[in-house]
C-alpha cells in the first residue's frame, strides 16, 4: 500500500495529513485544482469542485495530471467514480471556445458538436447568438461576450475565451524599485495573471495585494481603472502607487463621491459606480471615459451585483481581481469565474505567514456570563433583538477594559457592530471612535495617528473592515460582528496580520456572551479561525488575569 | 474414425461416459427430461430448437468450420482443414468441439453435419455462413474444376464471377443440357462444364466445389481465425488495483450503510415488486451516489440474498435487509466483497435498464422482477473473460475500448441478439462501479475471483484495503479525523460522541454540543469523555474541545440515585417546584427530597407517560445507572431459500451424471430386445425416422391417410421437423410430407414391418 499523505474521500474531499514528510509536495501538487476548505493543525481538508477543476484546466492542467496526482499521493485506493467525475468535469471546460473571426467578429466554436447543439437549444442562450456559420461555429453578438460566458457556466459548459483583449491607450508605468523589491510570491502572482490574460489573484490580507496590482499595471503599460471598496482605500491605493511606481500624483485620479477626476490611472469606488439617480447609473460613462488597458478589481469577493453586469460589457479589456478569499457570502463565485476570470494565483495563508510576511495570531474567545436581570430581558426579547442584546451587554465593557490593560503599550483596536456600544466603549476607554458618520478627513487623521503611534487605542465600527492598512495594530478586541460572517472574520483578522516588527504575535480577542445567540455565532467564527489554522482558545471572563 | 458410424446414435453409443457428460453439459437442454436411450438423445439433438441453442454458442470460426462441413457434404477432416481459411490446428480444435456437441458426426463416408444444421445455418459472413451451395456428388477434384475454369472464355468467366459474387444463383432461359463443344452463350459454356448446375424452373446455381475454387480453395475469402483484438492502453497494474480496490471498499461500505438505513427505515415495495422511483432517488441522495449506482447496489444486495421483501409494521410489503446481513457485517470487507461479486456474476439482472422505459413506455424500476435478461450472465462472463485475456495492467482504451469488446463478443457469438452491445456496456460500467475493474482494466484480485479461487481473491483484495487504525487526530476546529477505517469498537464509540461529517477510507467526525450531550445522555461522564479523547487521540486534545465537553457537562447535570417507586431529579429547582405544584400532579405522589430531587409513589411505567403529559421530558435511568436510550429497532427479513448454501452447482453435476446413467441403461434395454421386432413407441418412431434421415437409409413405414386407409410404403426420410416427416416416397417417386402422428410403424426396408403400438 502507498504511504501517501493524502486520503481521497468519496464525497470529493481530500484530507491532507500535514505532518507527513511528503505533505509539502502534495500540497503544491493539489493546490492548482483543489480548494482548501479548512486548514486546522493536523489534517487539512481540500475539496474538488467544478470551479476548482475548471480553474486548473484554465491554468493548463489536464484531467490525467489531476488523476495521477491523486493516485500518487493517495494513501488508500481512490474510488473509481471520483476519478471518472474529475475527468468528466474537466472535459467540460474548453469544449466551447470564444474566438475572433475575421468576418463575423466574435464567434462561439465547438470541438464537440453535440455540446454546441445542446447549448444552442438552451433558452437563455438563444438571444445572445447570431447566425450559425457552419456546423461547429456560431456567431455571437459582440455585446454578449460576458453574458454568454456567465450563461454557459451555469449550463455546465464553461467557455474558454480566446477572443483576446484590446491593448488600450498606452501609458508608461513601471515599478520604482529604488528601496524595495517585489516579494517572490507577488512577482509570481503578477506573472501568472499576465500569462493567463484575465483572472483573480488570491492573497491573504497584508500580503501586499496592492503591489500585485501595481506589478500588473507595469506589465500592461496602459491606462488603468482601479475599482476599490471605499474612499479611504482609494487614497491608500493612490499613496501606495505614488510611492512604489513611477507614476506621479498628477497621473492618478480619484473618482469618488466627492472628487471626480479622470486621469491615466483612475481609482473609483464601487459605491460611486453603483449610484443611481432616477433608475440610471450616473457614472457609467467612466467605464468608457478612456480606452482602459487594464481594470483592477480590489476585494473581488465584495464586488456588488451591478458591477458584475457592467463587467459583462468589459470583456475585451484585461481584468485582474484581487482578493483574500474567493468565498462570497452570496455564493456568486461562478460569476467571478466567468466574468473576471479563473483563479490565477493562490497561496495558503499559513505558508505566507511562515515565510514571515504576515504576523502569526493568537485567537482567544472570552465568554462573559450575562447577569440575571439581563438574562431575563434576553429571554423575553424578540428573536431579532436578541443578538443585539446579547452582544451589547455591559459585562463586555469590563472585559474589554481588562484586555486593554493586559496589553499596555501595544496598539489596540476595538471593533464592533453597534454604534451605541462603540460610543459607550469609547467613553469608558477614553479613546477616539471611527464610525460610518465620521468624515473621511477625520478618519484619515485618526488612522494616520494610529499608524504613527500617536494614538494607542482606537474604537472602530465595520467601516474599518476593508482595505485600510493599519500595520501597527497588535491587538484586536471584537465585541460584536455581523452574525458570524466568515468573510468579516477574515477581514478583521487581516487588520492584525500585517508584518510586525520583531516578529511579534498578534492577539485577536472576541468577547461573547455565554448561552446566547452571540455564543452560537461565535462558534461559526471559531470554526472559521480554527479551520484557517489559528490557535484558538476559549476562556471564561472570570479566568482572565485582571 | 477410420470406419465411421452408421448414425449419430451409433456414435453416441460408442462414446465413453465422460464424453457424453460433456455433451450434456454443453447442451444442457438435451438432458431434461432425461432421454430414454442414445437414439432419443440423437433425435433430440437434431430438433430445431435444440440446434438453434447449440449454434448460438458457437464462435464465428466454429460456424465457418460447420459451414464448410455442410458445403462439403461427406468429407474427411483432412480435406476440411484445407478448405477453411485458418490455421489447421485451430480448425481441428473447432471441429473437435463440433463433434463433441453432436453437430457433426463421423459417418462411414466421412464427416457429416447433423440433419437440420444446413437449414439452421443462416446469416451472412459475419455469422460464419459462406453462402456456398453444397458440392456436387460425386465431387470433381480441385484440379478438374480448375481445368474447366481455365477453358472459359472471358465473358463466361465474368458471368461466373458475377453470379458467385451475387448469391451464387441465377436464372437462364437457354438450354440446360449442352456439350461443351455446342455451347453458344456464356451461360451454356458454364452449364456444359458443370460450373453452373440447373436447379429446375430456369434456375442455375454455382456448385460448392466451383465456389471454393473461385475463392482460392477456401470456403471464405477472409481468414476465419482472425480474432478481433481489443483496443487497449497500458495503465500499470498498481494503478488499476489501486482504483479498483478503492471502489471495492466503497461498495462494501456503502452497501452496509444503505442496508443499515433501510433496516431502520425500510422503503416500501411496489405492488409489481420493484422499488419506487422516489425511494430510489431519496436513497441515492442519502447515500450520496447517483441513481444508477444505487440501483446496482440494491440489485447486487438482492442477488447476494442481503435484501428481500417482508411486511413492515403496517403490514405492507417493504424492502428489508435479511437476517444474513447480521453475519455479513461481521466478516472482513474483502470477504464481503467477494461474496457480493459472486452473486453479481451469477445474476441475470440488468440494473442498467433502471430509469429507462420499456417499449410500452413504463419506467423500469429497480428490483422489479422483469429486470432479468437471459443472456446477461453469459455476456457478463464473456466480457470479463475478454478483460481477463489482457495482461495485468492493460486497460481498455477510453472511447474505442468498449466497441472493440463488442466486436470481439460478436465474433465469439455471432448469432446472439443485437442487444449485446448494451449489455457489454452495462457490464463494464457495473464492473467499474463495483471495483471489479479499475481504469477499465481487470483488477488482480478479480482475476483470481474469475478463476474461481475465492480464497486467494479475498487475500489479494484484503492486502489492498486500508488497515484498521486505532487512533484519531483531534483538531481545534472540533473535528476528529480517523486516517483510515477505525476498529469497529472504537468507531461505534466515536459515533456516539461525535457526528460523522465525511466518510470514505478515512472518516471525519465533528464534535458539537449536541453530540457531546448525546454521549452524556448515554451515560458517559465528562471525566470519561476527557479520558476517552485523551486515549484515542494521537495529538494533544485541543483546548476548545475540552472546553466544549466541560461546558456541555456543566449544563447537563450530575448523577443521583433514588430509592422510591421512582425518583425525579433535575438541577432546575423551579422545574421541580413547578411539577410539584402542578394541579394535575396530585395523583403522582410527588415529594421533595432535596431542593433538586423529588420522589414519587407511582411506578415508573405510570409515572413516565403522566410526566410527559405534563410537558416534562424525562429520561429513564436503569438499575445500573445507565440511561435508557430509545433507538429505532433494526428490522430483518428472512433470507430467501436459494441463498442458503451453494448447492446448485453440485446438484447440476449430479443431475448430468444421473442422465448419463439413464441413457446407458436405455441403450442396454434396446440392445437386449430381439432385433427386428421394432415395437416402437411414438418417440421411438421419431428417433428411427431421424436416424434414417441422417444415414440416408430407406425405411418401411405404415401410414394412415386422411381417408383412414392404411398403406405401407418405402421412403427415404429427408427431415423430421414440427411433427412432419419429409421423405422421398418410392411408390410415387416424389418428395412427400407425412404427418408423423399418422405413421403407425417404422421398420427397416426389406424387413417385415414391426407391429404398431
Amino acid at each position: 500500500m502507498n504511504d501517501g499523505p493524502l486520503i481521497v474521500q468519496s464525497d470529493k474531499t481530500l484530507l491532507l495529513e500535514v505532518d507527513h514528510e511528503r505533505a509539502a509536495d502534495c500540497r503544491k501538487a493539489i493546490a492548482p485544482f483543489a480548494e482548501l476548505e479548512r486548514s486546522p493543525e493536523h489534517v487539512h481538508t481540500y475539496r474538488l469542485t467544478p470551479l476548482g477543476l475548471w480553474n486548473a484546466r484554465a491554468a493548463g492542467h489536464d484531467a490525467e495530471q489531476v488523476v495521477d496526482t491523486l493516485l500518487d499521493y493517495s494513501r488508500y485506493a481512490v474510488p473509481h467514480s471520483l476519478l471518472v467525475d474529475v475527468a468528466e468535469t474537466m472535459a467540460r471546460y474548453g469544449r466551447l471556445r470564444l474566438e475572433k473571426h475575421p468576418v463575423h467578429g466574435l464567434v462561439l466554436v465547438s470541438t464537440d458538436r453535440p455540446v454546441l447543439e445542446e447549448v444552442l437549444r438552451a433558452k437563455k442562450i438563444k438571444g445572445m447568438l447570431g447566425e450559425r456559420i457552419d456546423d461547429d461555429t456560431v456567431a455571437v453578438h459582440g455585446s454578449e461576450r460576458g453574458n454568454l460566458k456567465q450563461a454557459l457556466l451555469k449550463l455546465g459548459w464553461p467557455a474558454e475565451d480566446f477572443a483576446g483583449y484590446v491593448d488600450g491607450e498606452a501609458h508608461a508605468i513601471s515599478l520604482d524599485n529604488s528601496d524595495w523589491e517585489l516579494r517572490s510570491y507577488q512577482r509570481e502572482a503578477a506573472e501568472s495573471f499576465w500569462h493567463g490574460g484575465s483572472g483573480v489573484v488570491v492573497l491573504p490580507c497584508g500580503a501586499g495585494k496592492t503591489l500585485v496590482g501595481a506589478a500588473a499595471m507595469a506589465h500592461a503599460q496602459a491606462t488603468t481603472l482601479i475599482l476599490v471598496t471605499n474612499t479611504v482605500s482609494a487614497r491608500q491605493w493612490k499613496d501606495e502607487l505614488v510611492r512604489r511606481t513611477t507614476l506621479t500624483e498628477d497621473e492618478i485620479g480619484e473618482y469618488s463621491g466627492s472628487v471626480k477626476e479622470i486621469r491615466p490611472v483612475t481609482i473609483a469606488t464601487y459605491q460611486v459606480l453603483t449610484t443611481r439617480r432616477g433608475g440610471v447609473y450616473k457614472h457609467l460613462e467612466l467605464l468608457d471615459a478612456r480606452d482602459w488597458g487594464l481594470i483592477v478589481y480590489d476585494e473581488v469577493h465584495l464586488l456588488p451585483a451591478p458591477i458584475f453586469r457592467m463587467t459583462a460589457d468589459l470583456q475585451a479589456r484585461r481584468r485582474i481581481g484581487l482578493t483574500a478569499t474567493l468565498v462570497r457570502e452570496d455564493g456568486r463565485e461562478g460569476d467571478v469565474f466567468s466574468l473576471i476570470g479563473p483563479k490565477r494565483y493562490d497561496a495558503p495563508w499559513k505558508d505566507i505567514e511562515s515565510q514571515g510576511w504576515i504576523a502569526p495570531a493568537d485567537c482567544v474567545e472570552v465568554r462573559v456570563t450575562l447577569p440575571t436581570d439581563e438574562r431575563l430581558v434576553y429571554a423575553t426579547a424578540e428573536p431579532e433583538e436578541r443578538y443585539r442584546l446579547a452582544s451589547c451587554t455591559h459585562q463586555k465593557l469590563q472585559v474589554v477594559r481588562d484586555l486593554v490593560a493586559a496589553h499596555p503599550g501595544q496598539p489596540t483596536l476595538v471593533i464592533g457592530q453597534y454604534i451605541e456600544q462603540l460610543d459607550e466603549l469609547a467613553a469608558a476607554l477614553d479613546a477616539p471612535v471611527i464610525k460610518g458618520e465620521t468624515p473621511v478627513k477625520e478618519r484619515q487623521r485618526l488612522f494616520d495617528a494610529f499608524r504613527s503611534g500617536e494614538i494607542g487605542l482606537l474604537v472602530v465600527s465595520k467601516v474599518a473592515n476593508f482595505s485600510i492598512d493599519l500595520p501597527s495594530a497588535e491587538v484586536a478586541i471584537q465585541v460584536s460582528g455581523s452574525f458570524g460572517s466568515r468573510q468579516e472574520e477574515a477581514q478583521r483578522l487581516g487588520r492584525l496580520l500585517r508584518p510586525k516588527s520583531e516578529g511579534k504575535t498578534a492577539h485577536f480577542y472576541t468577547v461573547v456572551s455565554r448561552d446566547t445567540v452571540d455564543a452560537e455565532f461565535a462558534q461559526n467564527r471559531q470554526r472559521f479561525l480554527a479551520e484557517q489554522g489559528y490557535a484558538y482558545r476559549i476562556v471564561d471572563a472570570e479566568d482572565l488575569p485582571a | 474414425m477410420a470406419e465411421g458410424f452408421r448414425s449419430l446414435a451409433d456414435q453416441l453409443r460408442s462414446w465413453p461416459d465422460e464424453r457424453l457428460s460433456l455433451l450434456l453439459t454443453e447442451r444442457p437442454d438435451l438432458a431434461s427430461p432425461a432421454p430414454h436411450d442414445s437414439g432419443q438423445l440423437a433425435s433430440r439433438a437434431a430438433t430445431r430448437a435444440s440446434l438453434q441453442r447449440a449454434l448460438d454458442q458457437l464462435s464465428r470460426l466454429e460456424l465457418t468450420v460447420l459451414d464448410a462441413v455442410v458445403v462439403s457434404g461427406h468429407t474427411s477432416p483432412e480435406v476440411l482443414t484445407t478448405r477453411v481459411k485458418a490455421e489447421p490446428s485451430v480448425v481441428a480444435a473447432a471441429l473437435e468441439r463440433l463433434v463433441s456437441m453432436a453437430l457433426v458426426w463421423e459417418s462411414s463416408a466421412g464427416l457429416r453435419p447433423l440433419t437440420g444444421v444446413a437449414e439452421a445455418l443462416v446469416g451472412g459472413p459475419e455469422a460464419g455462413v459462406s453462402g456456398l451451395r453444397p458440392c456436387s456428388s460425386p465431387e470433381p477434384t480441385r484440379r478438374e474444376v480448375e481445368a474447366r475454369l481455365a477453358e472459359l472464355s472471358a465473358p463466361a468467366r465474368a458471368m461466373l464471377d458475377h453470379v458467385e459474387a451475387h448469391g451464387g444463383e441465377a436464372t437462364t432461359g437457354g438450354r440446360h443440357t449442352v456439350l461443351p463443344a455446342d455451347a453458344a452463350t456464356p451461360a451454356e459454356e458454364l452449364l456444359s462444364r458443370r460450373l453452373l448446375t440447373p436447379r429446375g424452373s430456369g434456375t442455375v446455381v454455382v456448385p460448392g466445389e466451383v465456389g471454393i475454387a473461385l475463392r482460392g480453395g477456401h470456403t471464405t475469402r477472409e481468414p476465419a481465425d482472425d480474432v478481433p483484438a481489443l483496443a487497449t492502453t497500458e495503465r500499470g497494474e498498481d494503478r488499476v488495483d489501486g482504483v479498483a480496490a478503492g471502489t471495492a471498499f466503497e461498495t462494501v461500505r456503502r452497501l452496509e450503510l444503505l442496508l443499515d438505513h433501510w433496516g431502520a427505515q425500510p422503503p416500501s415495495a411496489l405492488r409489481s415488486g420493484g422499488l419506487g422511483v422516489r425511494d430510489l432517488r431519496a436513497s441515492a441522495a442519502w447515500l450520496q451516489v447517483d441513481e444508477p449506482t444505487l440501483a446496482l447496489l440494491v440489485e447486487t444486495a438482492q442477488a447476494a440474498g442481503l435484501l428481500s421483501t417482508a411486511a413492515d409494521e403496517a403490514g405492507d410489503p417493504a424492502w428489508l435487509p435479511t437476517d444474513l446481513l447480521d453475519s455479513w457485517v461481521l466478516r472482513s470487507p474483502a470477504e464481503r466483497w467477494v461474496g457480493l461479486i459472486r452473486a453479481w456474476l451469477g445474476s441475470p439482472r440488468m440494473p442498467g435498464l433502471v430509469g429507462g422505459r420499456d417499449p410500452a413506455g413504463k419506467v423500469w424500476n429497480a428490483l422489479s422482477p422483469d429486470l432479468s435478461g437471459v443472456h446477461m450472465v453469459e455476456t457478463r462472463a464473456m466480457t470479463l473473460a475478454a478483460l481477463a485475456g489482457l495482461t495485468p495492467g492493460e486497460c481498455l482504451a477510453s472511447g474505442t475500448g468498449l466497441p472493440s469488446v463488442v466486436t470481439l463478443l460478436r465474433w465469439q457469438r455471432p448469432r446472439r441478439p443485437r442487444t449485446r452491445a448494451e449489455q457489454v456496456a452495462w457490464t463494464l460500467t457495473e464492473a467499474a462501479a463495483l471495483g471489479v475493474t479499475g481504469l477499465d482494466g481487470l483488477a488482480s484480485y478479480a482475476r483470481l475471483l474469475l478463476d474461481g479461487d475465492d480464497e486467494r481473491a479475498t487475500k489479494a483484495l484484503a492486502a489492498l484495503l486500508p488497515e484498521p487504525v486505532d487512533h484519531v487526530l483531534l483538531q481545534a476546529d472540533l473535528t476528529a479525523v480517523a486516517p483510515g477505517p477505525l476498529e469497529s469498537q472504537l468507531a461505534r464509540r466515536l459515533q456516539v460522541v461525535a457526528e460523522v461529517e465525511s466518510r470514505g477510507a478515512a472518516t471525519t467526525y465533528r464534535f458539537t454540543p449536541a453530540s457531546v450531550r448525546r454521549a452524556l445522555d448515554t451515560g458517559w461522564t465528562a471525566v470519561e469523555l476527557h479520558d476517552f479523547l485523551g486515549e484515542v487521540s494521537r495529538t494533544p486534545v485541543p483546548q476548545p474541545l475540552s472546553y466544549l465537553v466541560d461546558d456541555t457537562a456543566r449544563t447537563f447535570g450530575s448523577v443521583r440515585v433514588g430509592a422510591a417507586e421512582a425518583f425525579l431529579r433535575a438541577d432546575d429547582e423551579a422545574a421541580l417546584t413547578e411539577l410539584l405544584h402542578h394541579p394535575k400532579a396530585g395523583s403522582l405522589g410527588l415529594r421533595r427530597l432535596a431542593p433538586t430531587v423529588l420522589i414519587s409513589t407511582v411506578p415508573l411505567d405510570v409515572l413516565l407517560p403522566r410526566l410527559r403529559e405534563l410537558g416534562a421530558a424525562p429520561v429513564v435511568e436503569a438499575a445500573d445507572g445507565t440511561v435508557h436510550v430509545v433507538r429505532p429497532d433494526q428490522r430483518r427479513a428472512r433470507t430467501p431459500r436459494e441463498h442458503r448454501g451453494r448447492a446448485a452447482e453440485t446438484r447440476r453435476v449430479l443431475a448430468t451424471a444421473s442422465v448419463v446413467t439413464a441413457i446407458r441403461s436405455g441403450d442396454r434395454a434396446a440392445s437386449s430386445r430381439p432385433a427386428g421386432t421394432g415395437a416402437l413407441s411414438p418417440s421411438g418412431s421419431l428417433a428411427a425416422l431421424r436416424e434414417a434421415a441422417e444415414t440416408g437409409t430407406p425405411v418401411l413405414i405404415a401410414y394412415v391417410d386422411n381417408h383412414g386407409t392404411r398403406t405401407e410404403r418405402i421412403v427415404d426420410p429427408v427431415s423430421v421437423e414440427g411433427g412432419v416427416l419429409t421423405a422421398h416416397d418410392h411408390r410415387s417417386d416424389d418428395v412427400r410430407t407425412f404427418a408423423v402422428h399418422r405413421i403407425t410403424t417404422v421398420g427397416p426396408a426389406g424387413g417385415p414391418v414391426g407391429g404398431g403400438p
